[in-house]
């Protein structure tokens, strides 16, 4: 029992340096972790469905403003301010890559640039897929350490 | 048209191709412009409407985005202006030469042919003239002879004998004898009577003889036809009877002598009519008299001759007539002078045309069988006359007018004039005509207009040319001032373009540093972790709180590489905000010392005691500028010291300190004329404020600066060897960024000359000194005798330190080793074998000899001795003996130790054995020095106090307590609890010259009093190390400590506006999680809205509160709405975060009310917080939300409030 929930341990915190190393994530999750006591167990999974959400309404939002045009008069401050929003809310739970596809979005936003708004939509389509799909192994690997009676390990990143 | 479309195929040529393009276009555009330079003029004519649009002032009105094209067109223009000019001049010359000559030609030809005309008119004139005379001549001689006649033949009325007939014809002969040779030009004159006899004179020219003819008297009768009939049958009876008569009469010939009328020889008998034309009845039929041209036998000319009746007296019957003849030779004669001085022919005709006389030579009659007969003027043998003649035939035919001017008569292959007169004459008309060849009048005047168009042509190339040379060198400098205008252009350009990666530069530089700042941050909060862990150690603490320190300075220094960019687009603003600016400085220097220590390099502090503590400033800035040259000259720096000077001066006593402080700024002379002129300024612009001149020196023992380079390191980039980087790392960004901030806070900073190795910066800023500062805090040590031994192996650190110390009034001595300080020790302490030791005393300088001495008589010194660990042999175990052997003086002396970051805990450890507490990490500087005395003072004043408690027991040092003055003493020991209390309660009784300053209490490590009373005991010593911990915990982590403290909010309340769930639900947490109570809303009108509604319910609320005064709380009081704070995200929908605060402060407007709000931005630039500021937010903080910063922000501004209000309250 004790050597399954060590390996599971082991695991997470491989993942979770991993998620961290490759880029996913940020010091700013460690901080949304700390937050996470037994006031609020849930606290980290609650905050990323909300961005989750908040994804998924966004990316609509763009996808709309920018698809129905076709390109000619699409409206780019409706467009910027969304990616604004998604900016700040990924920066604030840490998820690194959105960010920062965010930030070139934005870029491309300002400039104006069609080809590269849709771009970065997609690609932000598809990182803060992946990123869920991260995570929610992340969430499954902490339930399984939990069913097994261990405690999640803090995992310090350096 | 052309010319349209040419300049704008120019001018829409792209205007950024690569330099070798524009190259090629340029050298292709010369050759054009020289190859179109003596091009036709077509080409001029189309380029002239694009060179005036272009001389229009275009080029001013040009933009220089066009530059390369309007370079290439400027070319072009300048071709175009020349070649204008040139067609100009050409046709300005053409012009001029065409009008000269056809003028010139023109009024000459005029005048010339009126005065030929005027020749011509006269030289036909005057022959006819002569014509006329000799007419009138023989005319007047016909006369006289017939006059005579009449008068001879009345007086022999009727002869009427033989006799008298002969006596009659004697008569006759006489008296024409005389009037011929009065003629002289007469040809001959003849009577011929009616009888048929005949008398003649007669002149050859040819032999000059002259001869009588007669006819022989005989065969003539006196008595012939009647007179009467005569009239009757005037013509055909004497016609016949003459010709009958002639026919038979012998004529004879005799020659006369041609002046006397003698005869000479015999008369011969000629046959009749063969020498003359004797005028006959047949010439005058109607009795008047007639004129004919004849010729003669003897004559080369044509002869004139007229004839005329002879009336008898009734005047009823011709009685005889009389011819007389003259040559026209005279005639021809005349004309042939005339024509010899003018040229030219001239020749008369009668009116059938019939020569009569001309200018040449040619012979005027033609040699027929009958004799010489007259000859037609177009048969004459003379070319120009038969020319002439044919040519006037031709042209007026056979009605010509009477005044024929022909002035182009072109006869054969030259040209003539031709002028003919008609002379009317009774029965004798003459035609007069002047051939004279063009040549000969305007000969001159053609050869002249030719001539005269030659050179007029050859002039007018010649200024032609000279004009192009002209302005081919005139325009040449408007064509150099385009190139220079292109060139400009082209430089302006380059700028444009070098601005432009400059500013990519800073773009990247600003990407860079953010990119950097995430793990910073990451290395902050690790430290921050730490930090609050329990299990360190008080060294491990202090270590990790220099690491956290340092961090926060790179982080710092990250963020002004990002303000850099904004430095120079000159959108930095710097912050004005109070600080300690000693302590920036030392814990800068402390900062660098490990660094320094690392590289055997020493860090000095060496700051003027007059140097002001509190200034006004960028605070942030100012360590940026000072770590940037403290960095830069540990870079160069192998060994010996860096040296941080400061000093200051007073701008309101500037000249005063200049005189006094000559030596130090001698090298300063512009800069000092500099400052006074800012001073001017100043003093203008800010005469409430207190304005200062802080100057520093940063002086390295490095490989030094090319003095060459010594303008050119404060650029961008620039390194002075451009192996630095290789050797050393770095950007060459450092001072770039130094003389930035300098300049910006109204300094300069300069590389100075130094004696010996390395580099001084010196530079100076002006800063504001907040007037309520308490500005020198100086204790004053010089009344406690105290005695300071410096055994520091850092020369220039110790002889900076003992300089000060001394300059306080304490006797110091240095050493430099380690046998030094024993030799000392000994000499100061063991005062017995001090007399004894002379091999010692021969070490020791005379200087230091007399240092001693001169604390020998120190009453009561109280010796403290500074202590470097390295003196210490670390290396070996030596150093524990050498520590034993000090310690032996501890009980005299007071010792500090100066430990190095790296020193090892062992020696820590034993050191805090021995008792050794006070301990400071290297460098030493003033703050740290002043702290350590004032420890030692203060267990000194516990030991007295001691002493004094219990006076009984007689300590060896009771005897010197009593000197210290008791007020002294207070103020002096008192900590710094009761220092600030004092301070806040107002108590002015205290001497601010005399207090120490508070933060200078915090510089030591670990301290604890030497324990030399044994009844203080332990638990006093270890309450004392608790204060220090604690102490040294809130300067060295104040934020640390908060974060412990996790219910840092507890009690406030705050209203969250934040439209990301994300964000929102982050942000609650985080603030519950610290024991605030949070309320969300979405949106700035939201918040608006809730605040409303909530003011008025605690409108409400207060009312309530007022009535149950029991059941005030703080909270009521704190603020009349609900909400301590707003925490207000700035780019919300429906209002956002600025919006949403100008409605808040709007509603506040009147009320006492003023709810913090604090923006939340993910912008980082503080134009953005300069925005937020400005719409009258309190503070701001980036996203993602930093707890701990958020945190002290809000604690400082809800505290703020709070402690007002209990002031309010109280």
């Amino acid at each position: 029992m004790d050597a399954l929930v060590a390996q599971l341990q082991r695991q997470f915190r491989d993942y979770t340096v991993s998620l961290y190393q490759l880029g996913f994530l940020d010091d700013q999750f460690t901080e949304l972790k700390k937050l996470q006591d037994d006031d609020s167990p849930e606290f980290v999974a609650e905050v990323l469905s909300l961005f989750f959400e908040d994804c998924v309404k966004l990316i609509g939002n763009m996808a709309r403003a920018l698809d129905q045009t076709g390109g000619s008069t699409v409206d780019f401050s409706l467009v910027g301010s969304s990616v604004h929003q998604l900016k700040g809310s990924s920066s604030s739970v840490g998820a690194k890559r959105v960010k920062g596809l965010c930030v070139t979005f934005k870029e491309y936003c300002e400039a104006q640039n069609y080809e590269g708004c849709v771009r970065c939509l997609q690609q932000v389509d598809i990182e803060y897929k992946t990123l869920k799909t991260k995570l929610q192994d992340m969430f499954n690997l902490e339930k399984q350490i939990i069913q097994a009676g261990g405690k999640v390990p803090q995992v310090s990143i350096n | 048209m052309r010319g349209d479309s040419f300049s704008v195929s120019i001018e829409s040529l792209p205007d950024s191709p690569s330099s070798s393009r524009k190259k090629k276009k340029k050298k292709i555009s010369k050759v054009f412009d020289k190859m179109t330079q003596w091009v036709t003029p077509w080409r001029s004519k189309s380029d002239l409407p694009r060179e005036r649009r272009i001389l229009r002032g275009d080029v001013e009105q040009e933009e220089f985005q066009y530059a390369s094209s309007h370079c290439l067109s400027s070319y072009y223009s300048v071709f175009v202006v020349r070649l204008a000019i040139m067609v100009m001049l050409a046709i300005l010359i053409g012009l001029l030469t065409i009008l000269t000559w056809h003028f010139t030609r023109i009024y000459t030809k005029q005048s010339l042919q009126t005065l030929a005309y005027g020749l011509r008119y006269e030289l036909l004139q005057r022959p006819i003239l002569r014509m006329w005379s000799v007419l009138n001549t023989t005319s007047e001689l016909t006369t006289a002879q017939v006059k005579l006649s009449e008068y001879v033949i009345r007086k022999y009325d009727k002869p009427t004998t033989q006799e008298e007939l002969v006596e009659m014809y004697q008569a006759m002969k006489d008296v024409t004898w005389a009037l011929f040779t009065s003629a002289k030009a007469l040809n001959a004159i003849t009577i011929k009577y009616r009888n048929g006899f005949v008398q003649a004179f007669h002149r050859d020219p040819a032999s000059s003889s002259t001869y009588y003819i007669f006819s022989d008297l005989k065969n003539y009768s006196i008595s012939g036809t009647r007179p009467e009939d005569v009239s009757m049958t005037l013509g055909h009876g004497w016609h016949n009877h003459t010709i009958h008569g002639n026919m038979s009469a012998i004529w004879y010939q005799q020659q006369l002598d041609p002046i006397t009328g003698a005869r000479l020889g015999k008369p011969l008998q000629i046959p009749p009519d063969d020498l003359i034309n004797i005028a006959g009845i047949s010439q005058v039929p109607d009795g008047e008299a007639s004129w004919h041209v004849t010729v003669s036998k003897y004559m080369d000319s044509p002869l004139l001759s007229a004839a005329l009746p002879v009336f008898d007296a009734s005047n009823k019957s011709i009685v005889a007539v009389v011819g007389v003849t003259t040559a026209l030779y005279s005639v021809g004669q005349l004309m042939r002078d005339l024509v010899e001085v003018h040229g030219g022919h001239i020749y008369l005709t009668s009116q059938e045309g019939y020569l009569l006389a001309t200018s040449t030579n040619g012979p005027l009659l033609t040699n027929t069988s009958k004799g010489p007969k007259l000859m037609k003027a177009i048969d004459s043998e003379e070319w120009a006359i038969k020319a002439g003649a044919q040519w006037l035939e031709k042209t007026y035919g056979r009605n010509r007018p009477h005044e024929i001017h022909a002035e182009n008569a072109k006869l054969g292959d030259q040209q003539y004039y031709i002028d003919s007169f008609y002379l009317n004459l009774k029965r004798l008309p003459i035609v007069g005509v002047v051939i004279i060849p063009r040549k000969f009048i305007m000969g001159k005047v053609d050869e002249r207009a030719f001539k005269t168009l030659v050179i007029l042509i050859s002039a007018s190339v010649c200024i032609f040319i000279i004009g192009c040379v002209c302005i081919l060198i005139l325009t040449n400098g408007v064509s150099k001032e385009m190139k220079l205008r292109a060139e400009l252009i082209r430089q302006l350009d380059a700028r444009r373009r070098a601005e432009a990666s400059s500013n990519y530069k800073s773009q990247f530089l600003a990407n860079m540093s953010h990119e950097l700042r995430t793990p910073m941050a990451a290395v902050i909060g690790l430290l921050d972790i730490l930090i609050s862990d329990d299990c360190l150690s008080n060294e491990q603490y202090a270590t990790v709180t220099q690491i956290r320190k340092c961090s926060t300075a790179l982080l710092r220094l990250l963020n002004n590489i990002l303000d850099l960019s904004k430095v120079e687009s000159g959108k930095l603003v710097l912050e004005e905000a109070e600080f300690d600016l000693g302590r920036e400085l030392e814990g800068l220097v402390d900062m660098f010392s490990v660094q320094c220590i690392n590289h055997n390099v020493e860090t000095v502090l060496d700051l003027s005691d007059d140097m002001p503590t509190l200034v006004r400033g960028d605070s942030a800035r100012l360590v940026q500028i000072f770590a940037n040259l403290i960095s830069n000259s540990i870079k160069f720096t192998t060994t010996g010291h860096i040296i941080l000077r400061g000093w200051c001066e007073n701008l309101n006593s500037l000249h005063d300190e200049m005189s006094l402080t000559g030596d130090r700024k001698k090298p300063w002379a512009p800069i000092k004329t500099k400052l006074v002129h800012h001073r001017n300024h100043s003093q203008k612009s800010c005469k409430n404020e207190n304005k200062m001149v802080l100057w520093f020196e940063v002086d390295d023992t490095g490989c030094g600066i090319d003095p060459s380079k010594w303008d050119s390191v404060f650029e961008s980039f620039e390194q002075a060897d451009p192996s630095t980087t290789r050797t050393h790392g770095g950007t060459g960004l450092g001072l770039c960024i130094v003389r930035n901030l300098v300049n910006k806070m109204g300094g300069d900073i300069k590389v100075v000359q130094k004696n010996g190795l390395g580099t001084i910066m010196r530079l100076y800023l002006i800063l504001t000194i907040p007037d309520n500062a308490d500005q020198i805090c100086q204790p004053d040590f010089s009344k406690y005798g105290l005695v300071v031994l410096l055994s520091m192996s850092g020369s220039t650190a110790r002889m900076i330190q003992s300089k000060w110390l001394r300059k306080h009034g304490i006797a110091t001595v240095e050493a430099s080793d380690w046998n030094e300080l024993t030799q000392i020790i000994r000499d100061l302490f063991e005062t017995g074998s001090r007399e004894n030791s002379f091999d010692s005393q021969h070490n020791i300088a005379e200087s230091l000899r007399a240092e001693l001495s001169n604390i020998q008589e120190i009453k009561n010194p109280v010796f403290v001795i500074v202590v470097d660990i390295g003196i210490l042999d670390l290396t070996t175990d030596i150093w524990k003996e050498q520590l034993n052997y000090l310690d032996r003086f501890s009980s005299k002396a007071k010792f500090a130790w100066l430990l190095k970051h790296d020193t090892s805990n062992t020696v820590k450890t034993e050191l805090r054995r021995k008792g050794h507490v006070m301990m400071v990490n290297k460098p030493l500087y003033k703050a740290k020095m002043i702290q350590i005395l004032e420890a030692v003072i203060k267990n000194r004043k516990r030991s007295l106090s001691n002493t004094m408690s219990n006076r009984g027991n007689g300590s060896d040092e009771s005897h010197d307590c009593l000197e210290i003055d008791p007020t002294q003493y207070d103020t002096c020991s008192s900590d710094d609890s009761s220092e600030t209390s004092s301070e806040k309660q107002g108590d002015k009784s205290v001497k601010p010259s005399t207090l120490p300053s508070p933060v200078l209490k915090n510089y030591l490590l670990d301290i604890a009093k030497s324990n030399d009373d044994p009844t203080s005991g332990t638990q006093k010593k270890q309450e004392e190390e608790e204060d220090w911990k604690d102490r040294s915990n809130r300067l060295y982590s104040g934020i640390a400590l908060d974060g412990k403290n996790q219910k840092s909010l507890q009690g406030i309340r705050i209203l969250l506006a934040e439209d990301t769930p994300v964000l929102q639900r982050v942000a609650t947490i985080m603030l519950e999680k610290m024991g605030a109570t949070v309320t969300a809303v979405w949106d700035g009108q939201q918040a608006v809205d809730a605040l409303n509604y909530k003011s008025i319910s605690a409108q409400d609320s207060i009312q309530e509160y007022k009535l149950s005064e029991q059941e005030t709380t703080q909270s009521g009081f704190q603020n009349s709405s609900f909400y301590d704070l707003i925490l207000m995200d700035c780019q919300m929908p429906k209002m956002d975060g600025y919006e949403a605060t100008k409605a808040i402060r709007r509603a506040e407007i009147g009320t006492e009310l003023h709810i913090p709000i604090v923006a939340l931005t993910a912008h980082a630039m503080s134009s953005d917080e300069a925005k937020c500021l400005e719409v009258g937010m309190d503070a701001y903080l980036t996203k993602p939300i930093d707890r701990k910063l958020m945190v002290s922000t809000i604690l400082s501004l809800t505290t703020k409030s709070s402690t007002l209000l209990t002031s309010f309250s109280a």
